[in-house]
């Protein structure tokens, strides 16, 4: 349950390190993002003499959450943190590779580049 | 007092017993002392042996209809059918150790038959697009066997198109293809991008422009993946 205000972490090695949520892509006033969900964030922290700098306002897509994900088998999955990938106006991931197990969720939604682009899907 | 609880199991129960477990206690109530101990196994074992890929849950089943069968016959003691659960924790654990544990399977597991079959299915449909590809003069085409890496699909198709119009052009003659030939549509990019996906499920391919190739490297984080030899890129390159 992503929402304006939250601090994700970020899961890939485009350079932005803390994300803020400021805005939740799709209904016009849409309250919370799940996984798979497009956001408008503001980088908060960033590695030095990388691309991406703080405060400046990126896209992400929301790759792991602490609120459980369902799925219609009864699997459930809870990650320990709240984690997006940054990407592009295009939808392309802005780092080369993603960090951490994801969902299978994502290529449903047509993030099949990020899913191929992490270690572990789940 | 035991005998004549057999003689009575036997005869009501007998007709619905098959014949070769029917048979079994027979012989071995002569040599036995204890005729009931010995009805259980040669009851219980008899299904196991001939099939023995029956799940417990199975045997389990055919161990209550029997003791539900004797039971009738004998007029449902109570002392009889405890003795039936004695018997039949002991009767697992001998079969525990000789059969070892029980393992379970679940019922959507393919053959490997079937999945070899799947793959070369693929595989063909792989090397067709690459086939593609190559006709519209795309770059560095490598066909990668991930199936051993991720679980989620079987084969890597990356490709070089040095232009956003020779990406829509592989695209569109991909999609084309898939539809005419084996019915499939791709999930992914509609429109051209750096790098555009098509996504068909065992099969996903990756166009980029040069510059996003080098980028990402996937060749690479799919190091470890087969690499497919593919028959077109073996004929020398024609003259003009």
């Amino acid at each position: 349950m992503i929402q304006p205000q939250t601090y994700l972490n970020v899961a890939d090695n485009s350079g932005a390190r803390k994300l803020m949520c400021i805005r939740i892509i799709g209904a016009s006033n849409r309250r919370y993002a799940h996984i798979g969900d497009v956001i408008v964030a503001v980088i908060k922290e960033a590695i030095p003499n990388t691309p991406l700098e703080r405060s400046e306002v990126i896209r992400a897509v929301i790759v792991r959450t602490c609120k459980e994900l369902k799925r219609k088998n009864g699997t459930i999955i809870r990650y320990d943190d709240n984690a997006a990938v940054v990407i592009d106006q295009e939808g392309n991931p802005k780092g080369t590779r993603v960090f951490g197990a994801i969902p299978r969720e994502l290529r449903q939604l047509n993030f099949t580049k990020i899913v191929s682009l992490a270690p572990e899907v789940l | 007092m035991a005998s004549s609880t057999v003689a009575g199991a036997l005869l009501t129960g007998g007709s619905r017993l098959p014949c070769s477990s029917s048979q079994i206690p027979r012989k071995l109530s002569s040599s036995s002392s204890s005729p009931l101990l010995c009805l259980n196994n040669g009851d219980l074992s008899a299904p196991y042996n001939s099939p023995l890929r029956l799940s417990r849950g199975r045997v389990q089943t055919t161990l209550r209809s029997n003791s539900k069968s004797l039971a009738v016959g004998k007029g449902a003691e109570d002392g009889f059918v405890s003795d039936v659960s004695e018997d039949s924790d002991e009767m697992f654990d001998d079969l525990f150790n000789k059969y070892g544990k029980v393992v379970y399977k679940s019922d959507d597991v393919k053959s490997p038959s079937a999945e070899v079959d799947d793959d070369a299915e693929s595989l063909a449909f792989a090397v067709e697009m690459a086939k593609v590809a190559s006709e519209v003069k795309a770059g560095d085409i490598k066909v990668l066997f991930v199936k051993p890496l991720v679980y989620w699909t079987r084969f890597f198709i990356i490709t070089t198109a040095f232009s956003r119009p020779q990406i829509d052009a592989i695209g569109s003659r991909m999609r084309d293809l898939a539809e005419k030939k084996y019915g499939r549509v791709a999930n992914g990019d509609v429109k051209p991008n750096a790098w555009t996906l098509l996504d068909y499920g065992d099969v996903v391919i990756h166009i980029f422009l040069p510059p996003q190739r080098t980028f990402y490297n996937l060749e690479d984080f799919y190091g470890n993946a087969m690499s497919v030899p593919l028959p077109f890129q073996d004929e020398p390159p024609p003259r003009s």
